[in-house]
């Protein structure tokens, strides 16, 4: 807002004076699922930053072609379609892989991928997951599973029944540093033991992955979430549990909201053995 | 809904899975491996006067796995049955995986898709270890020699070199995948009881995990080195003066008709 | 599926706080719910809210801080614009509200003693405002979330993620009985039968294009009540937010928190003889550089008992004010949120989640520098015109009353931002998570008996006919709109729609100024009418999902700025430089748009606001020069 009030006042903010540079973005398309994959190249002008207009991103460059759809070739194209957000890496929408590897595009600063006139992005779909259209990717699969293991905390209902259990500070960042997960599959792209599955019947036995193993972990370790603790460590030694982590531990690296996802497979890892030793011993 | 014996027995069989390449095939290796090495370390060990340390030592170690009653039957169960598990096993678990170090070049990625590449390996190299050496599938030696309990060291290195004359080229290739097949089981091994430790709960923190992989790569160097003395060892082996100390050992231990008869099989063959 | 059922049902469209919480309520009470929202609910904008929720809990209670406090608070925040029951039962509600969310596992930051923590908050000298880090919103929303998931496994509740609202569907007795939706996937257009529908749709950030709110936050689903007769209220009343980090494709906000946690904002000076400030001719230099005597910490300066916590719009016109005399940083328009002075270690703590958002977005660190913020539109305190009923003291409303909450089309509610109640003029921070929150568990009851007890048919038995002629008339405005072939641009529309509202209708408007909006508008709203669309797929066609949405954007933006023009005086966030001071005489009254088809553009009228519990005061939070006025003000009232 700064730029345009100002246009209308007195003073020229230091942004506009600035020069641009053309950044080219090669763009994996797909008009449908199981229509014929296409590569498509965009010239996008990017404006230099500064402190007054902040860094273009991939965001702003896709919004820029969707005003001008037309390729490097001068060909007449539709507006690349992709899923977004809040634009400020807390939603997890804007999902996708960029030169070969998956993050947010909303935080995916062009200061720091294409400081060059020239520079080259690419841009492609998140191949764990069924392509919608163009970026955008289906990722039902995630949140199913996140039913499959109750991820909640089973409350008697709204009433007014007083406040929740009390915990220790630390305990309390324990469980954010978990709370912070957005869903966005970061985690399950990098993930090699996480592999794409379009049938939705095969979901309930396929991999779980770390985003949903973290969230075992979180519901496990609150008082009143740890009812079901239980049926959420069954769930996790069945077929798609925690044991089919191969222990690469990409998702830890590529994990935007940095959350400990090795100690939460290490944590749900350590239940689910005594768990069933238990269950081995007595039965339930 | 009907769920296949592998769904069901799901956790059971990942953990059987994972206790089997600890015990018995893990701490088997390193058995196997120390024992091995004794081809080279031998020579160190005084006691085998005017022998060939090494081929005496390592003969000594064998002939006394070879007292050990029942021991086809244990190769079974203990050995064979437990590493086939794992490794059928081990197959269709890492079909489930797709490698992508391509994109993600961390560490972790990469030892995990060695962790797999070394079993197929691994696994080739076990069979033909195996098919070689104790079912006498000889036509797989190049040389034709088969391997034999009481002239141990000297059979194993007319292997290895390709023929019981010294180095052929064939054998130069036998030796580099025996290097290559200890190298990576050692690693699928090492990595694997690394692994283990996230999987059963015993390291958590990053902090743990870490301090656990130094242990890990502790035994696993350790371990390597064993297995690269032993290859050393068969390798540079000096076949003549190590069929004489077996001789010696067979003549001095009192041996049985049937060791004098392998003994003369065993030579006639290296005459040719 | 709502369609042959005879059973009754509920939509709720938008997956934020306020969606989330009233499918919760209304789930519970055991009527199924059909929820729509454009994006998986978990990715609703409500996770953006970082700084906290405000409630009165024991400890601010024993240091003289109340419900009523909160509720005066709110109102004076608000200045007095709001009908004061509706604040009134929020207030009171709010901890109750705190405990729900707490039982539902939320991870509010706590004391050594394994309390909830508190936090100093804008317009209030207690400490009131709960929060989990700096993502209180994100927090909030998974919890609600995840209570939604459990009713959805149990098939009490069915999403309807990537379906984009269209139009409520009104009975031949005016009663709303569904919606048509369309899937923005298959690009398949239905109805849906509800026999009440909950709008939660939240604001309207995008109309000013860049705005801190998500991209789906465009106000098309309020807007498309609006055209279809819901009214408006209080439209003009746009919060902006004092410290917002810009970007190239949006504003990135930078929470209140981090004044509330001690943040102090300043700007390079030099002080002249008279004690007044004036430009520091090197005030581009390093801030790391600029010793005490020249930073000029001109909230804690015009207002010395709340400093850097006033009110934002308060803050808001001060920033701009010390941009546009040129003391901004490299005078430029920009001023220092300074936190580099605090314990990095407790800012990681209570902070964390704008401090990522400055490190990633602005490549420094505020643990060390300070960082540069600007003002950027950020809340739409008014929203589709609701209605409640008071208790007969005005402390509180009714809380079975079907009416709380309904817009003048029977069955038809809005809940959250949406909503035009509880923040009058000016939005305190950290009531937004509470009021959409309130919102959804306290008039979900309403909802519940509208459904249960009107006398009218139910939804799942009317006639088809309504319900296909519904379907049929945004068939046909997809139609029109694939159709046209004039050249125009949706994008360059929506671009030069939002240059021209933020130039004319946000931090200071003028009369002329919003005169010469309207005719700019007026010629945007030709060229739509000659928009080409660059997409012509029948898939997953989002560059027709957007133009929609542009269309209706110029409908609502025509409320702000008419709104604004009608309103001459200055109160809250609307600040007229042509009419400077509140006019309580003729201004203390709601503005009620309604849409008149025929020219496309709204007609303003206005009602009374019930202020019957707390007299309305001059609002000046203590600034220095005002004090005496301030005692003139409050004689004469």
């Amino acid at each position: 807002m700064t730029a345009q009030q100002q246009s209308n006042g007195t003073t020229a903010t230091p942004a506009e004076s600035a020069g641009t540079r053309t950044v080219r973005f090669r763009i994996k398309r797909q008009d449908g699922p199981g229509k014929p994959v296409r590569w498509e190249t965009f010239n996008v002008p990017v404006q230099a930053s500064s402190a007054g207009s902040g860094s273009a991103n991939v965001i702003s460059c896709l919004q820029w072609i969707a005003a001008n759809p037309k390729t490097t070739e001068g060909k007449d194209s539709t507006p690349v379609v992709f899923d977004c957000g809040c634009l400020e890496e807390v939603c997890g929408a804007c999902t996708m892989v960029i030169n070969g590897k998956v993050r947010q595009a909303c935080s995916c600063l062009m200061d720091d991928y294409a400081p060059n006139d020239g520079d080259e992005v690419m841009l492609e779909p998140m191949s764990k997951f069924p392509v919608v259209r163009d970026l955008f990717v289906d990722r039902r699969r995630l949140f199913d599973t996140l039913k499959r293991v109750k991820a909640w905390v089973p409350i008697d209902g709204t009433y007014d029944l007083g406040a929740g259990p009390n915990e220790t500070p630390d305990d309390q960042q324990d469980r954010y540093r978990l709370s912070t997960c957005m869903s966005c599959g970061c985690c399950l792209e990098a993930c090699p033991q996480y592999t794409l599955e379009d049938d939705e019947a095969k979901w309930a036995t396929s991999f779980a992955g770390a985003a949903v193993i973290s969230q075992v972990q979180y519901f496990n370790d609150h008082r009143t979430g740890a009812t079901l603790k239980k049926k959420r460590l069954d769930e996790m030694s069945k077929p798609g549990g925690v044991s089919d982590c191969g222990n690469a531990q990409n998702c830890v690296q590529v994990c935007p909201k940095e959350i400990p996802l090795t100690e939460s497979i290490g944590k749900v890892g350590r239940a689910v053995t005594f768990h069933n030793i238990r269950k081995f011993f007595s039965g339930s | 809904m009907s769920e296949s014996l592998l769904d069901r027995h799901h956790y059971l069989l990942r953990r059987l899975h994972s206790l089997s390449g600890i015990m018995p095939a893990g701490a088997f290796l390193i058995s196997h491996l120390t024992t091995n090495s004794a081809i080279l370390w031998g020579h160190a060990n005084g006691k085998w006067d005017g022998m060939h340390g090494g081929a005496a030592e390592f003969q000594h170690e064998v002939s006394f796995i070879h007292s050990i009653p029942f021991l086809l039957l244990i190769e079974i169960f203990g050995l064979w049955i437990p590493i086939a598990f794992h490794a059928l096993l081990g197959i269709y678990y890492a079909r489930s995986g797709k490698s992508n170090l391509a994109s993600y070049g961390y560490g972790g990625n990469l030892r995990y898709s060695l962790q797999r590449i070394s079993g197929y390996i691994g696994l080739i190299f076990i069979l033909y270890h195996v098919a070689t050496l104790r079912w006498g599938w000889t036509f797989l030696v190049p040389g034709g020699t088969e391997w034999s309990a009481e002239f141990a060291g000297s059979t194993m290195g007319a292997i290895m070199q390709g023929s019981p004359d010294g180095f052929t080229a064939m054998g130069f290739a036998i030796a580099c995948f025996y290097f290559l097949g200890v190298t990576l089981l050692v690693y699928h091994f090492a990595n694997g009881l690394w692994t283990a430790a996230i999987t059963w709960g015993l390291t958590i923190s990053e902090a743990a995990q870490k301090r656990w992989g130094y242990v890990c790569a502790g035994l696993g160097v350790g371990l390597m080195f064993a297995g690269w003395a032993a290859i050393i060892g068969f390798a540079a082996l000096d076949v003549d003066k190590a069929r004489e100390t077996e001789m010696q050992m067979i003549e001095s231990h009192a041996a049985t008709p049937e060791q004098a008869d392998t003994l003369s099989t065993a030579t006639s063959k290296e005459d040719h | 599926m709502s369609m042959p059922s005879q059973q009754q049902r509920v939509i709720v469209v938008g997956g934020g706080l306020a969606g989330l919480a009233a499918t919760i309520r209304i789930c519970e009470s055991g009527l199924p719910v059909d929820l729509f929202s454009l994006v998986p609910v978990k990715r609703s904008h409500s996770v953006c809210a970082q700084g906290g929720i405000n409630a009165c809990n024991e400890i601010a209670r024993q240091q003289g801080y109340s419900e009523y406090e909160h509720f005066d608070e709110t109102v004076y925040g608000g200045d007095f614009l709001q009908h004061q029951p509706p604040v009134y039962e929020m207030a009171h509600m709010a901890p109750r509200i705190i405990d729900l969310l707490d039982r539902m596992g939320v991870p509010f930051n706590r004391t050594a003693e394994g309390q909830r923590d508190l936090r100093l908050f804008g317009g209030s000298l207690y400490k009131r405002t709960h929060f989990a880090g700096a993502t209180t919103g994100q927090q909030l929303i998974y919890a609600l979330d995840e209570q939604v998931r459990r009713f959805e496994s149990e098939e009490r509740v069915t999403k309807w993620e990537f379906w984009e609202f269209l139009r409520p569907i009104i009975g031949d007795d005016g009663r709303c009985v569904g919606i048509v939706a369309q899937d923005m996937r298959t690009m398949q257009t239905r109805a849906f039968r509800a026999d009440a529908v909950v709008m939660a749709t939240g604001g309207c950030g995008i109309v000013f294009g860049k705005s801190t709110n998500s991209v789906m936050c465009n106000g098309a689903a309020a807007s498309r009540c609006y055209q279809l007769g819901a009214r408006y209220g209080n439209g003009e009343f746009i919060q902006v937010h004092p410290t917002a980090i810009p970007g190239a494709d949006k504003l990135r906000l930078m929470s209140e928190s981090a004044r509330g946690e001690g943040g102090r904002v300043w700007v390079p000076g030099m002080r002249n003889e008279d004690g007044s400030w004036g430009p520091h001719p090197d005030s581009a230099r390093d801030p790391r550089q600029v010793p005490d005597d020249e930073r000029y910490y001109f909230l804690e300066e015009k207002y010395p008992a709340y400093g850097n916590i006033v009110p934002r719009d308060i803050a808001t016109r001060e920033i701009f004010q010390v941009c546009m005399d040129g003391l901004g940083v490299g005078g430029g328009n920009m001023v220092y949120l300074d936190l580099s002075f605090k314990d990095s270690e407790e800012l990681e703590r209570k902070l964390g989640g704008i401090m990522e958002i400055y490190r990633k977005f602005a490549g420094e660190d505020p643990c060390e520098v300070p960082m540069k913020i600007f003002p950027g539109v950020h809340y739409s305190m008014g929203g589709l015109w609701t209605q409640y009923q008071p208790k007969d003291d005005l402390r509180g409303m009714e809380p079975d009353s079907p009416i709380n909450m309904m817009t003048n089309i029977p069955g038809l509610y809005a809940f959250g931002e949406v909503n035009y109640q509880f923040h009058g003029a000016n939005r305190l921070g950290a009531n937004a998570l509470l009021s959409c929150i309130f919102d959804g568990l306290f008039s979900g009851v309403g909802v519940v008996n509208h459904v249960r007890n009107h006398s009218g048919q139910p939804a799942s038995g009317m006639s088809q006919s309504v319900f296909d002629s519904a379907v049929k008339a945004e068939e046909d405005k997809i139609a029109d709109l694939t159709n046209r072939s004039g050249g125009e641009n949706p994008y360059v529309i929506a671009k030069e729609l939002g240059e021209e509202m933020t130039a004319a209708s946000t931090v200071v408007k003028s009369g002329p100024r919003l005169e010469q909006a309207l005719g700019t508008l007026g010629e945007l709203r030709d060229r739509f009418g000659r928009i080409s669309l660059s997409d012509g797929a029948v898939w997953t066609n989002q560059n027709l999902s957007w133009t929609r949405a542009v269309g209706d954007m110029i409908a609502l933006a025509d409320v702000i700025l008419r709104g604004g023009l009608e309103r001459r005086e200055s109160r809250g966030s609307h600040f007229r430089t042509d009419h400077p001071e509140r006019n309580d005489a003729d201004f203390l009254r709601t503005t009620v748009a309604t849409y008149d088809s025929g020219s496309g553009q709204a007609r303003i009228e206005y009602e009374p606001v019930e202020i019957g519990l707390v007299e309305p005061r001059a609002r000046t939070y203590g600034r220095v020069e005002s004090e005496e006025s301030e005692e003139k003000q409050e004689q004469t009232v």
